[in-house]
């Protein structure tokens, strides 16, 4: 690691109480996002990975709440700061696109006025200039006609334009970080494609350093520089995308690899779904979360929970098996 | 967008008119057998008022060609005569109009410039004692009668007011019999009334903005509005509420149509001179042909007042015009 | 070739995991009865109605034993006692008459009223909703602009002119609400028709050969009974609040019976020196249409298909 980390979470907790007990959503999460640089977090639904950057950007509803932990962007503790001081980060520094652009931008404005608004918001622009930038920045994501669209309302966009209005929307600022919350999963395989295309295009131009979650494997192996594996609310894995996923170093990073189908894998061998379930959040296994599902679980694995640990050459997993050198490409064999 | 929406609303609204008319004619027709005898016995009427009234509702010519006829008068603003007196129908309609509409329209008013800042400090602010007394209010205002809490305040703010020495509020009529007529002799004759009427509307407005606010605010766009950095007041303002409205732009939609109709019982009660207090005098008197030619008017006045409204969804929320 | 006739179709039952997440499952009906009962406030509600109505129906019973009051036999002797003297817990009228028992008679007409225009309105509408939303297509055109027309007049226009036609009674009353309020509901079951005519079940039980009126009645109206039940919850307020306003109008039930609409007319004069005349059928009428208020909330929370999955 070479220069200070733009963004660092430092052991963050983050809880829900909710009618059936507490759920710790974000349980011990830490993670540096080096400037420039991409970062993917890949886990289930429920794994915490969307939870994660909300509370980053300090956006949770009550009753959700950080308890513990500290988030440092630029050094400052995002945590402590007041809510004032936040909503100069939010928008301006850090920017945050959401899942489903439909939902996610308000239908009863027309697109250029909410692109527009963090000009208006942070730089203090007038709605003309902003609806100017708004232009210019369509523009840049490879909206077509862009002066006709800014003027049209989200409903008259295509799936594919209204993301990229959502990517624009969250670039206006020229933001240090853009965090990227399953920008693709909504979206049509080929629009995908397209979006995710554009992502590239958007940190080779702005330079901007970028959080991607998702659940889909090939989005982070196309995009991301290192990857984050979540589950059950903790960094199970983490590490280079091509390294992790040649070489996984947990046995549930190891799962999700094997139960996808690949062009390169021998036809012969059947895929390997992972079996159970993901788990409850009021009550986790004990020791390892993953222990019930994994398929080379010893007897340390249910009592201990097993801490992320440097494996070295960057890489980092929390589990007993591997800690103790073993390869689970190789113990694949033994499970027949 | 919009004219085309419109233009198809319109032609919707026509079958109905034409129902109403028939539904008029048909009514008064075959109630004609009862009335018609009924005018011979009334002391009042010389025969030759009695003749004019049978020729005026031209009762010996065909039933497609009364309909016709009354049709017409209708497109005509026509809307027969009376038969205690043979005065016009549309007069009446037109003294008395202003009138109502002065009162619902000061109701609705009042019901939506109340009902906001309260729904949006309920949603604000859930679960505080503001909240709850709004449960309460607004569960209690639906099974308040109208007549019975007009009668309270007038027996309140009029007669006890006045027996204690106080100001008092006037019970009866749009303004002073004598002296009267100025804005503020006319406001304070409004109070009573439109306080009464604008009460549902107030009890049942605040609790829908309310929970259409909560909706809103858990909404996406809401997050994204967050994420941007914004301020919650300008996210509540300008992102949540402007889409919490809509069902309170419908709300009041939904009453539009009984601007003119709406008031009748307030109007009895505080003997305000509108035109559901004619149609109920008239009543009272056996005057058919007047009750039947206003409550036609009003009908009317549904269908239009519906069409004002589908125009206000419109124009609120675009996504309504492609309908 | 089936030999033995084809087993009659059952509802779709809906069924969902019970409130606490455990245990088997339990059918819709049940479960959101058990909701019901569980609401407190709902339950007060609901069991005050049926004590009111008890009440009601057991009206001369009742001023023959408990209160031993005529409701109309006046005693000029008694005017205008407050209440609280003997024999006349809640006082008398200007007539001598005791209130309570006026009160009780006047439960009687407007809870009397009151669901028998809920009667009439539920059947009359849901067999127009239920044709409109089935047949679809001409019969649903002409329904429906029926529908629309009958809507547009408004409401209390029509009861004053129907009710100068016609001299009110209870069944008279109940025919002429009933005869504009039915729209509303027809309106509503189409509307439930409609998002349950493409269900699958239907399909299914269409494709067995069911005819019109089964699919119609057997399908159909229960599961669009939900709505009905809360709308008639709601609405039996409603009613008792315009048969009320009509009576005080002078347009409903006339004197010497009693109905709390038009002892409130009788006793407004004598608001100053005898209020209890004015407050007490006035709240009488606020607490029973608030019960129904809040039964019908209750019902309609208990049966939120929405709350189902918690």
């Amino acid at each position: 690691m070479s220069s200070a980390p733009l963004l660092e979470v430092r052991d963050l907790h983050t809880q829900f109480p909710t009618r059936d007990g507490v759920v710790n959503a974000v349980d011990g999460v830490s993670f540096q996002l080096q400037p420039h640089e991409t970062l993917g977090i890949v886990g289930e639904s429920g794994s915490g990975k969307s939870v994660t950057v909300l509370s980053v950007m300090r956006l949770l509803q009550p009753p959700g709440r950080i308890t513990g932990g500290q988030v440092l962007y630029r050094g400052r503790d995002l945590t402590r700061i007041s809510e004032p001081e936040m909503r100069e980060i939010r928008g301006q520094e850090i920017a945050m696109i959401f899942q489903d652009p439909m939902t996610s931008l308000n239908p009863v404005y027309r697109a250029g006025w909410q692109v527009g608004e963090p000009l208006r918001l942070h730089r203090g622009l007038d709605l003309r200039r902003s609806l100017q930038e708004a232009v210019g920045m369509f523009r840049k994501v490879g909206i077509p006609e862009p002066e006709e669209r800014v003027r049209a309302y989200p409903h008259e966009l295509s799936g594919g334009m209204r993301q990229r209005a959502m990517i624009a929307m969250g670039l206006t600022t020229a933001p240090s970080v853009l965090i990227a919350d399953e920008p693709t999963t909504a979206l049509d395989v080929t629009i995908q494609a397209q979006i995710l295309e554009l992502l590239k295009h958007v940190r080779a131009t702005f330079g901007t350093a970028t959080v991607l979650i998702t659940h889909n494997l090939g989005v982070v192996a196309g995009m991301c520089e290192r990857v984050l594996v979540m589950y059950a609310g903790r960094v199970v894995e983490e590490g280079p995308t091509d390294e992790v996923f040649s070489s996984p170093k947990h046995p549930y990073t190891w799962s999700l690899l094997r139960s996808l189908p690949r062009l390169d894998s021998d036809e012969r061998k059947p895929l390997r779904p992972i079996e159970g379930m993901p788990p409850d959040a009021t009550s986790l296994p004990s020791g390892c979360a993953f222990h019930p599902r994994c398929p080379f679980a010893v007897d340390r694995c249910l009592s201990e929970a097993p801490a992320l640990e440097p494996l070295g050459s960057g890489r980092l997993a929390a589990c007993w098996v591997t800690q103790s050198g073993k390869d689970l490409n190789q113990a694949e064999e033994t499970l027949g | 967008m919009l004219v085309p929406y419109m233009l198809r609303r319109l032609l919707a609204a026509i079958p109905v008119f034409i129902g109403v008319t028939l539904v008029t004619f048909l009514v008064m027709h075959f109630t004609a057998g009862s009335f018609i005898p009924g005018l011979d016995l009334n002391p009042g009427l010389k025969p030759q008022d009695i003749a004019r009234i049978r020729d005026n509702l031209g009762l010996d010519r065909p039933l497609y060609v009364q309909y016709a006829t009354w049709l017409w008068g209708i497109l005509h603003l026509d809307f027969g005569r009376s038969l205690i007196d043979g005065t016009t129908v549309t007069s009446h309609i037109f003294d008395r109009l202003p009138n109502t509409l002065e009162l619902t329209s000061t109701a609705i008013l009042l019901g939506v410039l109340i009902s906001i800042p309260l729904g949006v400090a309920g949603a604000v602010r859930r679960g505080s004692k503001l909240d709850h007394a709004m449960t309460v209010l607004s569960v209690g205002g639906f099974a308040v009668p109208q007549f019975w809490l007009g009668l309270v305040l007038i027996l309140m703010f009029s007669v006890q007011f006045h027996a204690w020495g106080l100001p008092w509020l006037p019970s009866s009529g749009a303004y002073s019999a004598f002296d009267g007529g100025d804005l503020l002799d006319r406001l304070t004759h409004l109070v009573l009334p439109a306080t009464v009427l604008s009460f549902f509307y107030l009890s049942q407005w605040s609790r829908y903005i309310r929970s259409s606010l909560v909706e809103a605010l858990s909404l996406d766009y809401v997050r994204t509005a967050r994420a941007k950095g914004m301020g919650e007041r300008r996210v509540v303002y300008v992102h949540a509420l402007r889409n919490a409205i809509m069902p309170l732009i419908t709300l009041i939609g939904l009453e539009l149509p009984a601007l003119v109709s709406g008031g009748l019982i307030v109007e009895v009660v505080f003997g305000w001179p509108g035109i559901g207090r004619l149609a109920y005098e008239r009543a009272l008197q056996y005057d058919y042909t007047t009750v039947m030619g206003t409550t036609t008017f009003a009908a009317l006045l549904v269908v239009l007042g519906n069409l004002v409204a589908d125009l206000l969804y419109a124009v609120a929320d675009p996504r309504i015009r492609y309908l | 070739m089936i030999d033995q006739p084809v087993a009659d179709l059952q509802l779709a039952e809906v069924e969902r995991p019970s409130p606490r997440g455990r245990g088997k499952p339990r059918p819709y009906v049940s479960e959101s009865w058990l909701r019901l009962r569980e609401n407190r406030f709902g339950t007060a509600a609901g069991l005050l109605i049926l004590a009111l109505a008890v009440v009601a129906a057991a009206a001369p019973l009742l001023s023959g034993l408990v209160t031993h009051h005529d409701p109309t036999r006046q005693d000029l002797a008694a005017q205008f006692l407050p209440p609280g003297r003997a024999g006349y817990l809640l006082g008398a009228d200007e007539l001598g008459r005791d209130t309570l028992t006026r009160l009780i008679y006047g439960a009687r007409v407007s809870l009397g009223i009151g669901f028998l225009t809920v009667a009439i309105m539920l059947t009359v509408g849901s067999l127009v909703g239920l044709s409109a939303g089935h047949y679809g297509g001409v019969v649903d055109g002409l329904l429906m602009r029926l529908v629309d027309v009958v809507l547009a007049f408004p409401a209390v226009f029509l009861y004053i002119l129907m009710a100068m036609l016609f001299r009110p009674s209870v069944v008279t009353l109940s025919v002429i609400i009933a005869s504009v309020a039915w729209a509303n509901i027809a309106r509503l079951v189409r509307g439930e028709v409609l998002t349950l005519a493409n269900r699958d079940f239907m399909l299914a039980t269409r494709s067995l050969g069911a005819g019109n009126a089964r699919l119609m009645f057997r399908h159909l109206l229960p599961n669009a009974l939900p709505v009905l039940i809360v709308a008639a919850s709601l609405y039996v307020g409603q009613v008792i609040l315009i048969e009320a306003a009509l009576d005080f109008l002078g347009l409903g039930i006339q004197e010497p019976t009693a109905s709390w609409g038009n002892m409130l007319s009788n006793s407004q004069v004598y608001f100053v020196h005898s209020a209890w005349l004015v407050v007490l059928p006035g709240l009488c009428i606020f607490v029973t249409v608030l019960a129904t208020n809040i039964f019908g909330n209750a019902v309609r929370d208990a049966f939120d298909p929405r709350l189902r999955l918690k």
